[in-house]
């Protein structure tokens, strides 16, 4: 028999993870029960292996959901990304550039704090060279600057560039896809996993993707797909709404709307394909995403079913 | 279990060595960035006590640079538990007078939450996000599967990756 202090060994500790998922995440057919059972009784340290994982389990389970998750977007919205807080530990060494950051006697936490955003969150910025920066909803991004260059990555999501026309360093944004340079602009860009949008509102950026350089001008939007192709396109939505804090859009499938939706909200928000292509029109307020649908229940054939408060599904009413 | 000798970390009389060497200059080094002498001897104290424990065997060819990094993370793990426990506390503030736990019980959550938050920073991003629609949104691995546009046994091996970061965590001091 097995002493409780004997750590059983890790394959068995896997092999009961795996049942753990598959219990009580999965949808167990018929059999699994009698399988289970089967692998408990091989070897008595089955069983303190599964006793250990289902308390892990068990304590994972007993947290209290919203203040748990509150907990965990609210430390996420402070800090940042292990990955970011190394490349920023790393910028802190060599202390250059930064220094809208540097201002901050202690620099540190509102460092970590000011480069990444949870959903549904925005926040401004200002580049030392002058410039207003602006995240939507769970992006972030790192800054550098130099004396001969301003540099911002996006490392997920999507930012807005107000570059200061006084500094005539040229700012390079780096994405996935393509690398943006411009002298002086007003410029948005948005990175989602397989494309790129680039928008402009006043001056202009070279997009450099392939083999030619793409100009994009005031009042242009040009998508970029991961393998380089590009076109000039209208978006469905005013790109620019985010930053006033609005979602606005003309005729736009319910499906689409509520993709978009589902950026600025945390949880699963799904709309039946009998609905999909109903048309919505109007500006709506990004602060209050639940009172967006009510009003789309309103104005549209549709109801709202919450199964939870992070899984709400859009059916035909 | 009996103790086991680790082979695989710096001898005793090496470290003390680094101590005297550049203990002094660590201290400098963290007073200036977090800005008071005794949470640096703290953070100091806690790096060599790190550096023990480190799987490094070689005598180190760059003593300062390889301790100011451990110093670094030190100063992020404190950072994110600090961050934690104010959002805790933001968090415990939100709440209806009767839903507040009991002074125990509001430890033993933070103290998971602690360990969680640190699985789910050893994770990527789409595990991680698996895994709390698992745990907090209540969704199945279908749900989750369709949410996050990837097959059903990659969520479960996503969720298994974070069970095994979690089980490390709870109880690799056990």
């Amino acid at each position: 028999m097995p002493t409780p202090d004997q750590a059983p060994a890790q394959a068995r500790v896997d092999q009961a993870i795996d049942w753990l998922v598959r219990l009580r995440f999965g949808s167990p057919g018929p059999d699994a029960q009698a399988q289970f059972q089967r692998w408990l009784s091989l070897h008595p340290h089955n069983g303190l292996a599964w006793q250990r994982v289902s308390n892990l389990g068990d304590e994972l389970a007993g947290l209290p959901k919203d203040l748990s998750r509150r907990t965990l977007q609210g430390s996420e919205r402070q800090g940042i990304s292990r990955r970011d807080q190394l490349k920023l530990g790393a910028l802190l060494v060599v202390g250059s550039g930064l220094g809208w950051m540097a201002r901050e006697p202690l620099g540190l936490p509102e460092l970590l704090a000011d480069s990444a955003t949870a959903t549904g969150e925005r926040r401004q910025l200002q580049g030392s060279d002058g410039s207003r920066i602006q995240l939507n909803t769970a992006s972030a991004i790192d800054l550098r600057f130099t004396a001969g260059q301003r540099r911002l990555a996006l490392l997920r999501g999507e930012v807005s560039l107000d570059s200061n026309p006084a500094d005539k360093r040229p700012f390079f944004i780096n994405t996935r896809v393509a690398t943006l340079r411009t002298l002086d602009g007003q410029l948005l860009v948005r990175q989602s996993d397989h494309d790129l949008l680039v928008a402009v509102r006043r001056g202009e950026a070279t997009v450099m993707t392939g083999a030619t350089p793409v100009r994009v001008h005031s009042g242009e939007t040009l998508r970029v797909q991961a393998n380089g192709g590009h076109q000039a396109i209208t978006p469905p939505s005013d790109p620019w709404g985010w930053t006033e804090g609005v979602l606005s859009v003309r005729q736009m499938p319910l499906a689409d709307f509520v993709a978009e939706l589902n950026r600025y909200r945390p949880g699963l928000l799904r709309c039946a394909p009998a609905v999909a292509n109903l048309k919505v029109s109007g500006t709506y307020q990004l602060a209050d995403t639940n009172q967006i649908l009510q009003l789309l229940a309103r104005s549209l054939p549709v109801r709202i079913d919450y199964h939870t408060r992070y899984w709400v599904n859009i059916d035909a009413a | 279990m009996a103790t086991m000798q680790l082979p695989d970390t710096l001898k005793p009389t090496e470290v003390a060595l680094l101590y005297q060497s550049h203990h002094a200059w660590l201290r400098g080094w963290l007073r200036s960035r977090v800005g008071c002498s005794e949470h640096a001897a703290d953070l100091a104290q806690d790096t060599f006590v790190r550096l023990l424990r480190a799987r490094q065997t070689s005598p180190l060819k760059e003593p300062r640079a390889y301790l100011s990094s451990i110093a670094r993370g030190l100063m992020i793990d404190q950072f994110r538990r600090r961050a934690l426990e104010r959002a805790y506390q933001d968090s415990l503030a939100h709440l209806p007078e009767t839903d507040i736990p009991s002074e125990e019980h509001r430890l033993v959550i933070l103290d998971s939450l602690e360990r969680l938050d640190r699985a789910l920073h050893q994770l990527k991003p789409r595990a991680r996000q698996a895994f709390l629609h698992a745990q907090l949104d209540g969704l199945s691995i279908i749900q989750i599967s369709l949410l996050l546009g990837v097959s059903k046994a990659t969520v479960e091996r996503d969720l298994a990756k974070a069970l095994k970061t979690c089980y490390r965590l709870r109880y690799a001091d056990a």
